[in-house]
């Protein structure tokens, strides 16, 4: 239990309350590097009940996250970052890997695409250490888009994230794709094989994950993620889809935490393809893994190793 | 201790689930330190005649005493449902009764809605409404019920002042409203799709309606037990003289239970 007054914690705590927010085969089984290990919170707060010993002390890099809130300009409202930076720390998530993708089904100017990264720029500016960047593009800007994948990459980002304005098989997507080859860089896409007509109907070009199949077999040595498989959408579906796409990662994040997620991609995947990442869902990303059927090894693997052997083929 | 007043036993059409029986429940419950679970019958969801759901819910779980409560599931459009929801409440131990509008094809306000929540309030138990039993974005393509909405429920409930409601995994409450329909001391909320951390539903409803609204619930064998365990483990840090409550005394209150365990630490 904390040690500070829980009437005072407590009112702390809501002050923060923010915004709702083929050749690359599987990483080679080297040395990874160690994510640097924090002395925040997580070693204050207690396990509870029925989950496993020392579980906010193990390791773990949150692969898929957003800043929710435009933050470039001086004056900014933080507080929803704020509130996500306090939650990792509960929660013994070191890093989270994070991008502002454009919503809503418009092919913005590539100025607003800026400003949007500008926000992911500012945050990793103020957490150094604790939020690093992906880079989100609308591949119909076209040149502009490689461009702009340059601009953040030399500003520290380590990453693309693209969105639904595009399905990933679609030719317009694949100059992104050979940048990120060229980079070494990972791309994280969107992802969802939805059966509601009307959620269909509003992200009409949202890819499934036949379609980043279908990517991965173009460019069989980009490092490529489907993002949240829990994030909607008939995920049972989308694992057996990536069962012949052995160079598709996937993301374990989304609102949805349904047993036995995990377990199913372990089983047919390999647990070496599965990342750790919330997407804003941080307690039931980290419950879940906490609870699947899984040795400690591969704990770890999924919590942070999977993912930092992916960002240590960019330097090696 | 902790009671997980959001659970179900039986099958369910459109998904594998890993647990059906009330053994690999209970099994499932020892392993992640739950004590009593509140459970329903997926089957009485779908059955034609809920009741023989309900009745095959009350023989699975006899030989596991009290460590799990039924919450007999009452279909007020099918013939001789009251005779069901009596027997439900004297043969059968229901500490609750589930309504299902979205699956049963009524609506809460509507002539069937209203007789039912009324019969549950003479009966003086609890009416659980879930939000959803899964996410629509990954629907089968039969299942065409919607999520409940809390302004319905709100309706529905304005001619039941007496009446005790269970939100049994909702999220986007909105605690304003429901302190304004006069839900403070007579609703629970279970927080199997809530966040403690980060937008902190959980403590804003705890600001709005009182510690008492709240209980666990997981929403087993849908979902994983870990993000609740996750979020009463942080629950404890945050509101260490109400653990209690949150984990079982509350749930213990709202349903009367009567619960044969000393040691409730």
């Amino acid at each position: 239990m904390s040690d500070r007054s829980p009437g005072e914690s407590r009112r702390e705590f809501l002050k923060h309350a923010g915004a709702a927010l083929g050749t690359i085969t599987l990483a080679p089984q080297l040395a990874v590097s160690e994510p640097v290990k924090r002395s925040g919170d997580a070693r204050r707060w207690s396990d509870g009940v029925g989950l496993p010993n020392g579980w906010r002390q193990m390791q773990k890099i949150d692969a898929h996250n957003h800043v929710m809130q435009a933050v470039q300009q001086p004056d900014a409202d933080w507080s929803a970052v704020e509130s996500m930076l306090e939650a990792a720390e509960r929660l013994g998530i070191e890093k989270l890997y994070c991008s502002r993708p454009l919503t809503g089904g418009v092919l913005a100017e590539i100025d607003a695409v800026r400003a949007a990264n500008d926000s992911v720029l500012a945050a990793m500016r103020r957490y150094p250490g604790r939020i690093e960047g992906y880079c989100f593009v609308q591949p119909g800007n076209g040149p502009e888009a490689l461009q702009e994948i340059d601009r953040c990459l030399e500003a520290g980002m380590i990453g693309v994230k693209l969105y639904n304005q595009f399905k990933y098989n679609d030719p317009t997507v694949f100059p992104i794709a050979e940048k990120c080859i060229e980079r070494r860089i990972p791309f994280l896409g969107h992802s969802a094989y939805l059966t509601d007509q009307k959620t269909l109907a509003a992200q009409p070009r949202t890819s499934n994950a036949l379609e980043f199949g279908e990517l991965s077999a173009r460019y069989p040595e980009l490092m490529l993620i489907l993002g949240h498989v829990n994030g909607g959408g008939d995920w049972e579906w989308a694992i057996k889809a990536l069962r012949r796409s052995n160079n598709v990662y996937l993301d374990t994040s989304g609102s949805v935490q349904e047993d036995d997620t995990i377990g199913r991609c372990v089983r047919e995947l390999g647990h070496q393809r599965i990342l750790f990442a919330t997407d804003l869902t941080m307690e039931g990303g980290v419950g879940k893994i906490l609870a699947a059927d899984l040795t400690a090894e591969q704990r770890e693997d999924i919590f942070w190793r999977n993912f930092q052997r992916i960002l240590d083929r960019r330097t090696t | 201790m902790i009671v997980d007043v959001n659970s179900y036993l039986g099958h369910y059409p459109f998904r594998r689930l890993r647990m059906t029986g009330a053994r690999a429940m209970v099994e499932h419950m020892d392993a992640h330190g739950i004590n009593v679970a509140l459970v329903s019958s997926l089957n009485a969801v779908f059955y034609r005649d809920s009741h023989e759901g309900n009745r095959e819910l009350f023989e699975e779980i006899r030989p596991f005493g009290s460590r799990l409560v039924p919450v007999a599931t009452v279909n007020p459009k099918y013939v001789g449902w009251k005779e069901d929801l009596a027997d439900s409440v004297e043969r059968g131990g229901a500490k609750a009764i589930t309504l299902l509008p979205e699956h049963h094809g009524f609506q809460l306000a509507d002539e069937r809605g209203q007789a039912a929540l009324s019969r549950i309030a003479e009966f003086n138990l609890p009416v659980v409404l879930t939000q959803r039993l899964e996410d629509r974005r990954q629907r089968h393509h039969w299942d065409i019920a919607e999520d409940l909405t809390l302004a319905s429920v709100i309706e529905a409930a304005a001619g039941h002042p007496t009446l005790r409601i269970v939100f049994s995994n909702w999220i986007g409450l909105d605690g304003a409203a429901m302190l304004a329909a006069g839900l403070r001391g007579r609703c629970l909320i279970d927080f199997a799709r809530l966040q403690v951390l980060m937008i902190k539903d959980v403590p804003k409803l705890i600001d709005t309606l009182g510690v008492e609204s709240i209980a666990f619930g997981s929403h087993m064998p849908f979902d994983y037990l870990g993000p609740s365990l996750v979020k009463l483990a942080n629950l404890a840090e945050l509101y260490p003289e109400d653990y209690d409550r949150i984990a079982w005394r509350n749930a213990t209150e709202f349903f009367r239970l009567d619960l044969p365990y000393t040691d409730k630490s």
